[in-house]
């Protein structure tokens, strides 16, 4: 834009959006009159009163600012954008411990009943999908989105694209979560694990993850770097790969559009396949790619050492790519899916073994020269004990998907103590570890308020979660045993409520693991906030020194 | 109405049988990419690209 400064007008973006929003407020108002549901008028209203915010926001953000948006250069230094990564930054913070903490309670619920209170609002079939969505899409999505944003700007020395395009992203996508968090609580589902929420919050996730990877592009596109960093790869497979399962898992009917309830376009197995290609591959590229780019980054960045082996990267990258989107049909060993593809299934998850440890090699072996640095850094050790436990569950993992295994492990809590090895071990320990590096930057910080802190962090959680995938060990593989023992007369040996009541002990334990993963996550918190608060700030000298930080 | 159908099966037939090669062609093109001797310094230097920013 080439405008006098004293000239002031609202870009194409600004009055687009007022318009777009002022729009949505009004049918969102409609929308609540004509309601078939309260449920459904409960999130209109949100919705509404959402686009009037934005609004107001848009309109305040315009008086406020100067005539000309940002320069993409001061100095001739990228002007990073660190506003929008920062709102994502302290959202995944506050996410993460609602959902620890409604995991502590789904778990408490499972040993103790009562807990389940007799309300519908607060049972375990509502919860439980509360707190996988607020743990892996709102704890490990805003991580994502706000390491991503980080990311691709620093290795492509490029301010991110777009003016309200990254509030857009954050914004939208907590807006997202809010409704479909709201929605499990008041029985709205679409029932499919994972991909729970209605069509009108998938419908809102569309638009806000299309311009997500357009502000992701464009800034690829616009770098000043000639090679793109293979973080950026990984981030890139993660956001496209998540757009096309949403849509294909996604296609369903609404009863009216003014009611929550839908149905899905197929049904019978075909809609089984559908959810675990999907399923699957949310592990795969979201939980998996994503953060093995949070890895690339962060690691070298902490270590002050390069990637180990770059070669080894592209190539455990296209593996990956190539080989994990089959591997779905694991989840549906012994079901009527035919046979060949439960067989793919197993096949393809037991190649992903070597990619996945191709990553897991290349993470530890950054180290090499560092070692000593895991003595003195425990942000570094959470990081790196993130990667072991990525080698641990990824070893797991297609262990199970073979299926003489995956007969006695299926539908016992094996599952999920191989979830949460993964989801506390990796996903948790490295978003973890990119925080205690983020915040610091973000905020202009030198260091961290306490690494004593953090040590208290990675012994607190570390003994959780080896309490918590201990217990659900022992006590799936003690499940799936007492479910196929047998009696001299061919007689199953145990009523189901007997093994039930063999789960109890473990089911205490397992709580008690989640709780100390909680109480890790909150001494994160009080740290990360005495070091926006209280932290020394960085003396931002005039010599730019080369790797500092 | 049956030769359309032949029609149709055989190109399925291709299709869903031709892409398997192509997929192990291109990811051996990429093997080779990634290990080409002329790549290394290239990869080298971005090995290094988080250490480098200001």
């Amino acid at each position: 834009m080439t405008q006098s400064p004293t000239a002031k007008s609202m870009t194409h973006g600004e009055a687009g959006l007022v318009l777009v929003f002022s729009l949505t407020a009004f049918f969102c108002l409609l929308a609540v009159a004509k309601a078939q549901d309260t449920a459904f008028a409960f999130h209109a209203a949100l919705s509404s009163a959402a686009s009037l915010w934005a609004v107001i926001a848009i309109v305040n953000r315009y008086f406020a600012r100067p005539s000309s948006l940002p320069p993409q250069e001061i100095h001739g230094r990228p002007n990073y954008n660190m506003g929008p990564i920062k709102f994502a930054a302290v959202m995944s913070v506050i996410w993460g411990i609602a959902g620890f903490a409604v995991g502590v309670l789904i778990a408490s619920q499972l040993a103790w009943p009562s807990l389940n209170l007799d309300l519908p609002w607060t049972s375990f079939g509502r919860l439980r999908p509360l707190h996988t969505s607020a743990v892996i899409f709102a704890f490990g999505g805003n991580v994502l989105i706000a390491t991503s944003l980080y990311v691709v700007q620093k290795t492509c020395r490029a301010r991110l694209a777009g003016d309200l395009a990254p509030w857009f992203v954050v914004i939208g996508y907590n807006f997202f979560i809010l409704i479909a968090g709201t929605g499990y609580l008041l029985g709205v589902t679409q029932s499919k694990e994972y991909a729970e929420p209605e069509w009108y919050a998938d419908l809102w996730l569309t638009i806000v993850w299309v311009v997500y990877l357009l502000v992701f592009l464009v800034t690829i596109i616009k770098r000043k770097e000639p090679h793109i960093f293979v973080a950026n790869w990984f981030y890139l497979a993660f956001i496209v790969t998540i757009a096309v399962l949403h849509l294909g898992n996604n296609p369903a009917l609404p009863v009216s559009v003014f009611g929550s309830k839908s149905y899905i376009a197929w049904g019978g197995v075909q809609d089984a396949m559908f959810q675990w290609w999907y399923g699957h591959n949310a592990v795969g590229f979201f939980l998996t790619a994503g953060f093995l780019a949070i890895m690339y980054y962060f690691i070298p960045k902490r270590a002050e050492r390069p990637v180990y082996s770059y070669r080894l990267s592209i190539i455990h990258f296209w593996a990956l790519i190539f080989l994990y989107i089959w591997a779905g049909p694991h989840h549906l060993h012994y079901t009527a899916l035919p046979d060949w593809a439960q067989t793919l299934g197993m096949t393809f998850s037991i190649m992903l073994w070597m990619p996945s440890w191709g990553g897991m090699i290349n993470g530890l072996m950054t180290l090499s020269g560092a070692w000593d640095k895991l003595r003195t850094d425990p942000v570094l050790r959470m990081l790196v004990v993130s990667v072991a436990f990525y080698g641990m569950s990824t070893f797991e993992g297609p262990m199970m998907s073979i299926k003489v295994v995956n007969s006695l492990s299926h539908y016992t809590d094996w599952t999920i103590g191989h979830v949460h090895s993964g989801a506390l071990g990796w996903v948790g320990f490295v978003s973890f570890g990119a925080l205690y590096c983020l915040i610091p930057w973000l905020w202009d910080r030198k260091g961290l308020y306490s690494l004593k802190l953090v040590n208290w962090h990675f012994w607190t959680a570390t003994i959780g979660i080896v309490l918590y995938i201990s217990a659900m060990w022992v006590s799936g593989i003690l499940q799936g045993l007492m479910w196929r023992a047998y009696t001299s007369l061919g007689f199953l040996e145990y009523s189901f409520i007997e093994t039930v009541e063999a789960m109890h002990p473990f089911y205490i334990i397992r709580a008690a693991g989640g709780a100390l993963f909680l109480i890790g996550s909150l001494i994160m918190a009080y740290n990360l906030w005495m070091t926006v608060r209280a932290g020394e700030a960085e003396v931002q000298s005039p010599v730019a020194l080369q790797p500092a930080e | 109405m049956k030769a359309i159908l032949t029609v149709h099966n055989i190109a399925s037939d291709l299709v869903t049988s031709v892409w398997t090669p192509i997929f192990v062609g291109i990811f051996i093109a990429i093997v080779t990419y990634a290990l080409w001797p002329r790549n290394q310094a290239v990869f080298d230097e971005a090995a290094k690209m988080p250490l480098r920013e200001e």
